[in-house]
């Protein structure tokens, strides 16, 4: 079966070690993202994405490849439907310096099975996490999810 | 063969009004958009017309509907010489207040199948609208080396004219 995925672009004026620690640290995340990313980021260790209130994880994975400041790719599933491989995706995270102040953030969410609710939902939402991530370096203050 | 379809979604802590305004007045989209000066701030039949930094004439194209602030649908086709050929493609703009901040859709089609511009708007509007949201949240736009290509594209057209 074909595999469905989506990508987004965005330039952020800030640095490739912000951007990094923008997406791996639970106290950042938590600021613009509402939730926690927690893990200790090293290849084949698990991640999670943790929620404000009660502290259960809403995605889980495994960190697949890491390069920081440079590239992060980690697996995505719901806890619920983590052990089927059909319903594991991949996020790639490529962070590139980009003319003299910014960076260029590609995110590229793959392997999503086609029409699933994953599919629908991170369509949906990385456009607003992202916007609150870029609004939230350059600004200081997150745009609302 | 699906045709090429782009769609880029991004929330700017603004109001559907400032972002029309930075969509459609040359004085403002010079401030982000590589300096270029869009103007499209007409009626449905009027022209978005387009001038590089240079002054040169990049888009003369037909707005097909303009609802402030909430939709905004013109022509593409670009005047550059090596991109000229194809059918004009559509931009349409949707503006919708969401939480104290504007959700702010583009949806760039009605492309021909092999489009050489598609790869570029492809390219070009993650630029812009990235810019475009820096420039209303911080009062400062982005560089981009995109818009230093298009540029090259429009010294390269001048010289051939």
């Amino acid at each position: 079966m074909t595999k469905a995925s989506f990508v987004y672009v965005t330039y952020i004026r800030s640095t490739p070690q912000k951007v990094w620690d923008a997406l791996t640290d639970g106290e950042i995340t938590r600021q613009y993202w509402g939730h926690r990313n927690l893990s200790d980021w090293k290849s084949g260790s698990a991640w999670e994405h943790k929620r404000l209130s009660d502290g259960g994880a809403d995605i889980v994975g495994k960190v697949l490849e890491t390069a920081p400041p440079k590239r992060l790719v980690i697996s995505w599933a719901d806890p619920a439907s983590a052990t089927q491989p059909e319903k594991v995706s991949r996020v790639e995270f490529n962070i590139e310096p980009y003319k003299d102040d910014s960076v260029k953030l590609t995110v590229s969410h793959t392997e999503l099975e086609p029409g699933s609710g994953m599919e629908r939902g991170i369509s949906k939402g990385w456009p607003a996490v992202l916007s609150a991530l870029k609004s939230f370096l350059e600004t200081g203050k997150a745009t609302p999810l | 063969m699906s045709k090429p379809k782009f769609v880029y979604v991004t929330y700017i802590a603004s109001t559907p009004e400032k972002v029309w305004a930075a969509l459609t007045k040359a004085d403002v989209t010079e401030m982000y958009w590589f300096g270029y000066r869009v103007k499209a701030d007409g009626k449905a039949g009027d022209r978005m017309t387009a001038y590089s930094p240079k002054g040169e004439k990049a888009h003369d194209d037909p707005i097909i509907e303009s609802d402030p602030p909430r939709r905004l649908v013109y022509g593409w086709q670009p005047l550059f010489k090596d991109m000229q050929g194809e059918r004009p493609s559509r931009v349409t703009f949707e503006l919708e207040p969401f939480k104290d901040q504007t959700k702010l859709t583009v949806t760039h089609d009605e492309f021909d199948e092999s489009s050489k511009i598609f790869g570029m708007i492809s390219q070009g509007w993650p630029a812009v609208l990235s810019s475009l949201k820096s420039y209303l949240e911080t009062g400062h736009g982005l560089q981009s080396t995109w818009a230093e290509k298009v540029a090259r594209c429009d010294a390269q057209a001048s010289n051939d004219r």
